[in-house]
């Protein structure tokens, strides 16, 4: 299953979610009860595994106990014919005549203990299996007081058990441990308190092996009994039996676990540590057999105790891992059917989407989640097709409205002149002016014409933006025309355009007016500033016009402009501008500012021409807007009369 | 009661046979390494197996020591011809007017060692009870103890790996390529300085090396020497594929029941091998050193184990 196959399908999704929710659950109920499983049955491993090693341990000491019972009672027979050697071979035949567990008994003295029997006097009687022999046994090819079982016990003062060793020059490999031997010695103390001798009693190793052999817990489980040495005294394989110790591989394979066990047993402590013996993980449980110093353990291979558990945990495992796919598969065929209508919907969507609003739906007949977004989608479906209606015909009409717009904006840009050089014929007479509305149609408006050597213009700003603040300034437009065009004054124009403007003036709109006339011949400018923001005069620096504070026209019908006069313009760079140039915003809502157009006006050179002017201070305040939207409409007119 | 394994040692104690002249069958040389089958004679058991004394045109029969005859007496005895000896026994027997004559010199360094049972230097315990070989080998030794006054109560023993296991003893006297191993083996760590390499103080004296009776040299020249070519043919071998040779060693041991494992004697090969490099040129050069035979004329003439000095011509014909 493909990831994509995944993502696309809710089914899936869902499906897989519950399953790992699950699986989530059984694995950690199952975890749970492994650990605590595990536990347990590790418990009664050991606590089974140290019966079963007590036991073993008491059946050896048992009959290694018999042997040092049996010497102590013939020591001190022998210690009661010391002057009577000959009676050593007596002494020797009976005890393995009338103990059947021995192999053999050897009474054995220092060189020259009896002057008379010479260097060598070991009396030894052997049980061969079918008959008991006596004989002196020292000679100078068998000199006895330098072997271990005579050395050990005069050097250590004491009774000891030897290590094995065997008793025939002739074996095989397969029958050593029934040729091995073991023997119990004690050392033999004159009267004046020294050492005379030793009292020996010989038995096999078989029947050890044979015990130890048969402890058996587990089908593959396996003892061994390791001697003083760390020596494989029993071992179930043969190239380590009285071959190597438990100490062997290590010498070059370094392992810790092997020599601490091995450390462990030698130092006869009890325990049980899990480490890899042989190839498998086992737990090796070992006691000390405190009798003759060695150790036995019992190696459990860890698949055998943990192996009816493990079976289990596997039958477990199986089981919830089946159930997983199940459940996979069921809750996936159920959430695909649940889901089968919302598909459905899904495809007629898409058709819908497509633009054939008018597809029919499914039907599906549930109250649920289901049904509710059907019968939902329905009406969405009805109110989609209204909508687009609507819109349909909403658009056509905002198209048409836009193409009005777009023709009033047409005529609106025509009512102001803008030819340039406007009167190309006079050279005395440097002209420019700029108008560029927010929306198609604005509020801004300027004019200028001569009549008898007079320059009239003037810039206004109409309150509001669009349609109606253009139809007002159209309006305005053509009565500061036709009314400057006879010649009257500028505070007398401003009178009668208010007045004409004021009555039905329903909407209580206005326009802010800089009306100018200026004499071309005498250089003389009657102005009058209805409300409108100050000019700037170069003379030659740039500063605000002193203007009267008269009302915007439009507002106050009857009102008395007040006009002004400047009687010598010649040389004199005049500035007008609407508020759309020092009101304009950048994306920070920061306005140009009076500043910063100061500034602009300021940085122009004394000679430049009025279109300069006007292009560079609209650079200036282009730059300052950046990608903002035009918030007002602009309009710049310059002047300057030669 | 014979002890098979532990005997072997007691027989070799045994005093000189008396003259039991056995004749050999003609032609065949019985070589009696003086011990039991392990890799101290891997060179030979090389040469033997991969046909080089055959080459030699030698009949040659490889028998080891056993309970009643030791190497020593079977080559007295003429029941072998060739035996291996360490050159401090070769100089007492030529002094006691026993000579053998040394056709191949294979150990180029000493190999014995005094191993602490209690945690220290061993030679620092002044009357210690010291294990030692009741079979030999231990002439050197004893003249070195003498000579530093040590006062060793010595613990004549068949083997003593077994006393040092149970504490029976403060110490034994041990090969480092043999025993030494074996008591590790038994679990015990050995530190350093728990032991006493007679090389590292001042009695490196080598040891091991081809003998034949002076009789059988001066009869049997061409043969011995042959012997002696195709046996450091073997040694060179066995330097060369040690792996190959210790495969051929282990099934000696496995032949004569040895209680002993590969481990043990791949660790023994190695150290014998590094045994017979010369301790000046690093070389095997399959020489008496005179410089090693006139010090241990002189550690032995001081201990008294010989009165009188033995010639590098003595023991080379």
């Amino acid at each position: 299953m493909k990831l994509k196959e995944i993502r696309n399908s809710l089914s899936t999704r869902l499906s897989l979610w519950i399953v790992f929710f699950a699986a989530a659950i059984f694995v950690a109920a199952l975890g749970y009860v492994t650990v605590v499983a595990r536990r347990a049955v590790r418990r009664e491993a050991i606590q089974g595994a140290k019966r079963v090693l007590d036991n073993t341990v008491i059946r050896v000491n048992g009959i290694l106990e018999d042997v040092e019972l049996v010497a102590d009672n013939l020591e001190g027979r022998i210690y009661q014919n010391l002057d009577k050697p000959d009676v050593m071979f007596d002494l020797s035949r009976e005890v393995v005549l009338t103990n059947s567990f021995l192999n053999g008994c050897s009474i054995s003295f220092e060189p020259y203990y009896f002057p008379e029997k010479g260097r060598y006097f070991s009396a030894y009687s052997n049980n061969n299996g079918k008959s008991v022999y006596t004989q002196q046994e020292g000679q100078d090819s068998y000199q006895y007081f330098y072997l271990d079982w005579y050395l050990l016990p005069k050097l250590m003062g004491q009774p000891c058990w030897t290590e094995p060793y065997t008793d025939q020059e002739e074996f095989d490999d397969s029958t050593m441990d029934s040729k091995m031997m073991v023997s119990y010695c004690k050392p033999l103390i004159g009267n004046d308190g020294s050492f005379v001798g030793t009292l020996t009693l010989d038995i096999s190793l078989a029947w050890l092996s044979e015990t130890i052999s048969a402890v058996k817990p587990y089908p593959h489980s396996y003892s061994i009994l390791v001697g003083r040495g760390g020596t494989f005294l029993v071992h179930p394989d043969p190239q380590k039996l009285f071959y190597q110790s438990i100490f062997t591989e290590d010498l070059v394979s370094p392992n810790p676990g092997i020599r601490k066990l091995g450390e462990d047993m030698q130092e006869w402590k009890e325990g049980m540590q899990e480490l890899v013996f042989g190839e498998d993980d086992s737990y090796v449980f070992y006691k000390p057999m405190m009798t003759t110093g060695w150790s036995v353990a019992i190696v459990c291979p860890e698949s055998d105790i943990f192996g009816g558990f493990h079976r289990l945990q596997n039958i477990v495992l199986t089981i919830v891992l089946v159930g997983l796919l199940l459940m996979y598969l069921v809750f996936f065929r159920i959430i695909r059917k649940q889901l089968q209508p919302l598909r459905a919907l899904a495809v007629q969507a898409e058709t819908i989407a497509s633009g054939n609003f008018d597809t029919a739906l499914p039907q599906i007949k549930r109250n649920d989640e289901v049904g509710v977004l059907s019968r939902s989608f329905s009406e969405m479906q009805t109110s989609l097709v209204t909508y687009i209606d609507e819109l349909t015909t909403t658009t056509a009409k905002k198209e048409r409205i836009e193409g009005e717009l777009h023709i009033a904006r047409s005529i609106q840009m025509d009512m102001v002149p803008r030819v340039f050089p406007p009167f190309p014929e006079r050279k005395d007479v440097d002209l420019y002016a700029f108008m560029s509305p927010a929306k198609e149609v604005g509020g801004d408006l300027y004019d200028y014409f001569i009549r008898d050597e007079q320059l009239y213009f003037c810039v206004g700003d109409v309150s509001g933006k669009g349609i109606p603040a253009s139809l007002f300034m159209a309006v305005a437009c053509n009565l500061f025309r036709v009314l400057s065009w006879q010649g009257n004054p500028p505070a007398e124009v401003a009178r009668q355009i208010n007045n004409e403007m004021s009555q039905h003036n329903e909407q209580l709109m206005f326009v802010t007016l800089f009306i100018g006339c200026l004499d071309l011949k005498t250089g003389r400018l009657d102005f009058c500033n209805c409300g409108h923001n100050p000019p700037v005069l170069f003379t030659p620096e740039p500063h605000f016009m002193t203007c009267e504070p008269n009302t915007p026209i439009g507002i106050m019908p009857g009102y008395a402009f007040e006009g002004q006069t400047m009687e010598n313009m010649r040389g004199v760079r005049i500035f007008l501008y609407t508020d759309g140039l020092n009101e304009a915003e950048n994306v920070s809502h920061e306005e140009f500012g009076n500043e910063r157009m100061m500034n602009a006006l300021a940085s122009l050179p004394h000679s430049e021409s009025a279109q300069g002017v006007v292009e560079k201070v609209h650079a200036a305040v282009a730059s300052h807007v950046g990608i903002a939207e035009a918030s007002d409409d602009l309009t710049m007119l310059c002047i300057k009369l030669a | 009661m014979k002890r098979f394994t532990l005997i072997l040692l007691a027989a070799l104690v045994a005093l000189p046979l008396g003259a039991q002249k056995t004749k050999p069958k003609q032609d065949m040389i019985v070589f009696t390494p003086q011990w039991t089958a392990q890799a101290q004679f891997a060179g030979y058991y090389v040469a033997q197996e991969l046909g080089f004394y055959e080459e030699e045109g030698l009949k040659v029969s490889i028998t080891h020591p056993n309970a009643t005859q030791s190497a020593e007496n079977r080559v007295r005895s003429n029941l072998s011809q060739v035996t291996t000896l360490q050159l401090a026994q070769a100089v007492q027997f030529a002094a006691n007017g026993l000579p053998m004559v040394n056709i191949l010199q294979t150990s180029m360094n000493n190999g014995m060692v005094v191993i602490s049972r209690r945690g220290k230097n061993p030679m620092q315990q002044q009357g210690g009870k010291v294990g030692i070989w009741a079979g030999g080998f231990t002439q050197l030794l004893e003249s070195v103890a003498q000579q530093a006054q040590l006062n060793f109560e010595w613990i004549r023993a068949a083997s003593m790996v077994n006393l040092y296991i149970a504490g029976a003893v403060d110490a034994i006297v041990a090969m480092s390529y043999n025993e030494f191993f074996q008591i590790r083996q038994a679990g015990f760590n050995v530190p350093e300085s728990c032991v006493y390499r007679l090389s590292g103080h001042g009695y490196n004296i080598q040891e091991d090396g081809l003998y034949v009776s002076l009789d059988y040299y001066e009869k049997h020249k061409e043969q011995a020497l042959k012997f002696a070519r195709a046996s450091r043919r073997g040694w060179d071998y066995t330097a060369a594929h040690p792996e190959e040779a210790l495969d051929i060693v282990m099934r000696y041991v496995v032949k004569n029941h040895i209680a002993t494992n590969r481990i043990l004697q791949h660790l023994m090969l190695e150290e014998i091998l590094s045994l017979q490099l010369d301790p000046d040129t690093h070389e095997r050069e399959y020489r008496i050193r005179e410089d090693m035979l006139q010090q241990a004329n002189e550690i032995m003439m001081q201990g008294g184990l010989i009165q009188r000095y033995v010639t590098l011509e003595e023991l080379i014909r």
